[in-house]
């Protein structure tokens, strides 16, 4: 916190779980959609298009935790643990709760 | 001016205890009488008062659940008819949820917080009474309904379309929905208060890293408020619209959907069940490492597993809904949330059964209450992963199973760490020890009476039996358990009855207990007991809070802290800042008043307008309450300049923050938050009934050019008002006259209210389809964020006209600026929503 000021830490520590809350948020609502479009019937290479709209809002808050966590120590210094632990929630989050986008039937 | 280092600040000298107590004391004392207590702004005499009322109305819902359990003691009990057993089961439950559990935890954390963070009170005092005489008032309704017969009789959660017009055709649905949605003013209140007062509130140095745990759980748990509440605000609001007006939002045969009541309640109604938790826990993590004569271990650990539990408890709530047929992927997203969260509710206790191994637990009352709570929430917490298994959820929805599994996780989970509480911290708040032996026979009674009354209601569920069934004549083999269970909930009862009465002999005939009798070293016990309304003669600096609570009392009360006294007659407290505390200037909180009260009873009047309904007579109710507002708003400004105060030794503050943030612009960026999910609730309404919700489609609109010509108008002089503030702030700023800026700004936004209006009157009517309906409620909450705008710009505008703007004292201006910025940014979202809506059609 000597290095950012506090909001910008709270940021930090609250960015895993947002990740994870914008992607789980964005997968439910294409969900919809894609249901009431009729996204599962359209392949797009080995996946529905159902499926790969609802998987890239995951991937992309993977990635963001993965980014962030490679990152938190150089900007946090030694207040950077919490943050830390905070990434981890939400890509341990993203990855459990998401998984059974692979599997599950959709609509 | 670079911010002072707060770990090197010179203390201040020692002064008489005596006199310096006297001189705050004349300055934040109630005043005397029953106006005195009325008039209170105090977060110690209102902590007490909502936890005191909160108790009187679980006293009320205690007495309706033997109500309940006496009609079923039997198969074909006539002890209630069905229409009166109705409204006591729906009535129990709202009155546990809305009247005892939420504020009961307010009151807890406003008496403690302060004391917890060494500032003398919370943010927003003011806001403090109004919500107590919110919650006051809108509990009285209820319970009031309930007196005549017209109380709520459609379950706590309301399902349409029970609740709808057709089914519930009396008041009793309103009742609710009003009076519900009047007792959450004091929930949004309390969540803006208590955060604020935790983020610039601490006392100098005290780090968020290194706070008491209890904060941070009253941070996460006011998050949660802020973001939970709105949801069950509008799905209320949208549920009286459909019953006054014909606005068809869960009318399925008009393109509603019950469905989206369910959304919208459960949105709010599964993290509400963390919402209570999480300060409960906040006890726990509190008590038990003083109780063990240790610390708590895994700080970090249980500090990221309030931030899990925050988050992923939004992300449950469906799974109150699994029966109601959903796609098989979101029922496997939702069943994966709910079981997840067990994982952060487990560091938790993983922490605290490792604090109780590394520790020498003492076998005191409170640790009583708290094994309690480890012998039930575990249990509660267990079957509630029962429940998150979907196939399993399919075969108990809806049975007793489900009922004794709430009560374990609720009463588990928040009545026995709430009963540690009050046992622990009594000696503060009343300044007494308790009598011996009582509170152990109250513990045994309600450990035992509670198991007996619900793990045997886990027994009948299993065997079948639905939730509020009145009777169950054709099913004798239930009686026994169920007798069984009323039986043991009497003994219940028998138990909380003896709690009070050893509440009451100690408040009223204790000795006088020690200060700090339990040797915690948390600053709530380095206060004489019961403490005074201002708490400390003097604000603890980094060294007296390292003392704790043993060492920093005596300093603390001779005045060599910071901000010794009250030498100004004025009632003035420490701002830090967000992350390290760092001193930031000092706040002038309000004097003692009796606009609280007035403002509750106006908002009070318009919601019974509303019941009686007299919906066109309703609105003028707003009237009183907008020039009420308006009066809180003027007493709030600084008329002239106020010179810096010396807070120690050399080292002076301004009164007024010089360019930086005011605790009000804090606040409102909460409310915006809070408001933020409102309005996003209301665009998920409009999604999930224009693509889920399998009713009859929506009739074209038929919007034209001179529709969208409005909004775009409307929109631009929203964008124009904004460019208006911020020219008028950098003149004030600049100590230049902004008169002609605000008086534009004043004009541009009563235009965009006309382009609006211009809008509205193309609206098709909204009782057509529920598309028109939620166009109509887009539209109506633009106006109104609209007409606040006028009303901010008008106030500023009234500032500057008496010469009250000036720069370090603009907060008026900046608070205007940021509700404009988010008024253009909800208008030009609704906008878009309408524009999607009928591209879509």
């Amino acid at each position: 916190m000597r290095q950012v000021g506090g909001m910008v830490w709270l940021g930090w520590l609250i960015a895993g779980p947002t990740a994870w809350a914008g992607a789980f948020s964005v997968a439910y609502g294409l969900h919809g959609l894609g249901c009431e479009l009729g996204w599962p019937a359209l392949d797009v290479g080995p996946l529905s298009l159902q499926r790969m709209a609802i998987a890239l809002p995951s991937l992309a808050a993977i990635l963001l935790c993965l980014v962030l966590l490679s990152r938190v120590k150089a900007t946090l210094g030694p207040e950077a643990g919490l943050p830390r632990l905070g990434l981890w929630i939400g890509l341990i989050a993203t990855l459990y709760t998401m998984a059974p986008v692979l599997v599950a039937t959709s609509c | 001016m670079s911010p002072p280092d707060v770990t090197a600040i010179p203390a201040n000298p020692p002064r008489r205890a005596l006199p310096l107590h006297r001189e705050l004391d004349r300055v934040w004392r109630n005043g005397p009488g029953l106006w005195g207590q009325v008039t209170s702004v105090s977060h110690t005499t209102l902590g007490l008062r909502f936890m005191a009322t909160a108790f009187v109305f679980f006293g009320i819902g205690g007495l309706l659940a033997m109500l309940i359990r006496a009609q079923l003691a039997t198969p074909q009990s006539a002890f209630l008819d069905t229409a009166l057993y109705n409204q006591i089961f729906t009535m129990h439950g709202s009155i546990m949820m809305f009247l005892f559990a939420i504020p009961m935890l307010e009151g807890l954390a406003m008496y403690l917080l302060p004391k917890m963070l060494g500032t003398r009170d919370l943010a927003f005092p003011r806001l403090s009474a109004l919500g107590y005489w919110c919650y006051l008032l809108g509990g009285t309704i209820l319970i009031a309904a309930l007196l005549a017969g017209v109380a709520p009789a459609d379950g706590w959660f309301m399902y349409t379309p029970l609740s709808g017009k057709t089914y519930s055709p009396g008041i009793n649905a309103d009742v609710w929905l009003l009076g519900v949605t009047f007792v959450e003013i004091s929930a949004l209140a309390a969540a803006i208060e208590l955060m604020v007062s935790i983020l610039r509130l601490r006392a100098p140095g005290m780090k968020l890293t290194q706070m008491p745990l209890f904060a941070w759980y009253i941070l996460g748990t006011a998050a949660m408020m802020l973001a939970g509440f709105p949801p069950l605000i509008l799905g209320s609001v949208l549920l009286e619209m459909e019953r006054a007006f014909g606005w068809p939002f869960f009318d399925p045969e008009r393109g509603g959907d019950p469905l989206l009541w369910q959304h919208l309640f459960w949105l709010f109604g599964h993290p509400e069940v963390y919402i209570i938790f999480l300060p409960a826990a906040g006890v726990l993590s509190t008590v038990i490492p003083v109780l063990c004569r240790t610390t708590i271990v895994g700080y970090g650990a249980i500090v990221a597993a309030i931030l899990g539990m925050v988050f992923l408890s939004f992300g449950l709530w469906v799974h109150h809904m699994f029966t109601v047929g959903i796609p098989h992927l979101a029922l496997a997203f939702f069943s994966a949330a709910s079981m997840l969260v067990a994982v952060p509710t487990a560091v938790q206790i993983f922490a605290w059964i490792g604090t109780m191994w590394r520790g020498r637990p003492e076998l005191k009352l409170p640790m009583l209450y708290i094994l309690g709570f480890f012998f039930t929430f575990v249990m509660g917490g267990l079957t509630g992963v029962m429940l998150a298994v979907v196939p399993f959820n399919w075969q108990a929805h809806d049975t007793a199973f489900v009922t004794a599994h709430l009560h374990y996780v609720l009463i588990g989970g928040f009545v026995f760490p709430m009963l540690a509480g009050v046992t622990w911290w009594m000696p503060l708040m009343s300044g007494r020890r308790r009598i011996k032996g009582l509170g152990e026979a109250a513990f045994w009674l309600i450990l035992i009476g509670f198991h007996g009354t619900f793990f045997l209601m886990h027994l009948t569920g299993l065997m079948g039996m639905p939730r509020r069934i009145p009777t169950y004549a054709d099913n004798p083999e239930w009686m026994w358990l169920n007798l069984s269970s009323s039986f043991f909930g009497f003994v219940m009862t028998i138990g909380f009855a003896l709690f009070t009465i050893d509440l009451i002999l100690q408040a009223g005939f204790g000795k006088r207990s020690v200060r700090d009798p339990w040797q915690a070293p948390s600053l709530d016990w380095a206060m004489a007991l019961p403490p005074p309304n201002y708490n400390f003669a003097s604000l603890p600096g980094v060294e007296l809070q390292k003392e704790g609570a043993g060492g920093a009392m005596l300093k603390l009360a001779r005045g060599e802290g910071l901000l010794p006294g009250a030498p100004r007659g004025r009632r003035e407290i420490l701002v830090t800042s967000v992350g390290t505390a760092r001193l930031e200037h000092v706040a002038l909180l309000p004097f003692n008043t009796a606009l609280p009260l007035v403002l509750a009873l106006a908002i009070c009047a318009f919601v019974l307008l509303m019941l009686a309904g007299f919906y066109a007579l309703a609105p003028v109710a707003l009237i009183p309450v907008t020039g009420l507002i308006w009066a809180w708003a003027r007493r709030a400004v600084a008329s002239v300049d106020a010179a810096p105060v010396e807070v120690a030794p050399g080292l002076l503050l301004p009164v007024h923050p010089e360019g930086g943030t005011t605790l009000t612009q804090s606040g409102l960026r909460c409310l915006l938050f809070a408001d933020g999910t409102f309005f996003a609730s209301l665009l998920f309404g409009l999604a999930f009934l224009s693509l889920v919700s399998p009713g009859p489609p929506l009739p074209a609109w038929g919007a034209d050019q001179k529709v969208l010509l409005s909004a775009l108008a409307g929109l631009s002089l929203l964008v124009t008002g904004g460019l208006g503030a911020r020219w008028a702030l950098g003149r004030v700023e600049s100590g230049r006259p902004a008169g002609a800026a605000l008086f534009g700004w004043v004009i541009v936004n009563l235009v965009a209210l006309v382009a609006l209006a211009a809008l509205a009157a193309g609206l098709p009517d909204p009782t057509r389809h529920a598309g028109d309906a939620v166009r109509a409620a887009l539209v109506a909450y633009v106006g109104l964020h609209i007409t606040i705008a006028v009303l901010f710009s008008a106030f500023a505008l009234d500032l500057a006209r008496r010469g009250e703007l000036a720069h370090g004292r603009a907060g008026a201006l900046r608070n205007g600026w940021l509700w404009q910025g988010y008024t253009l940014a909800a208008a030009a979202l609704a906008t878009a929503a309408l524009w999607a809506q009928e591209a879509a059609l």
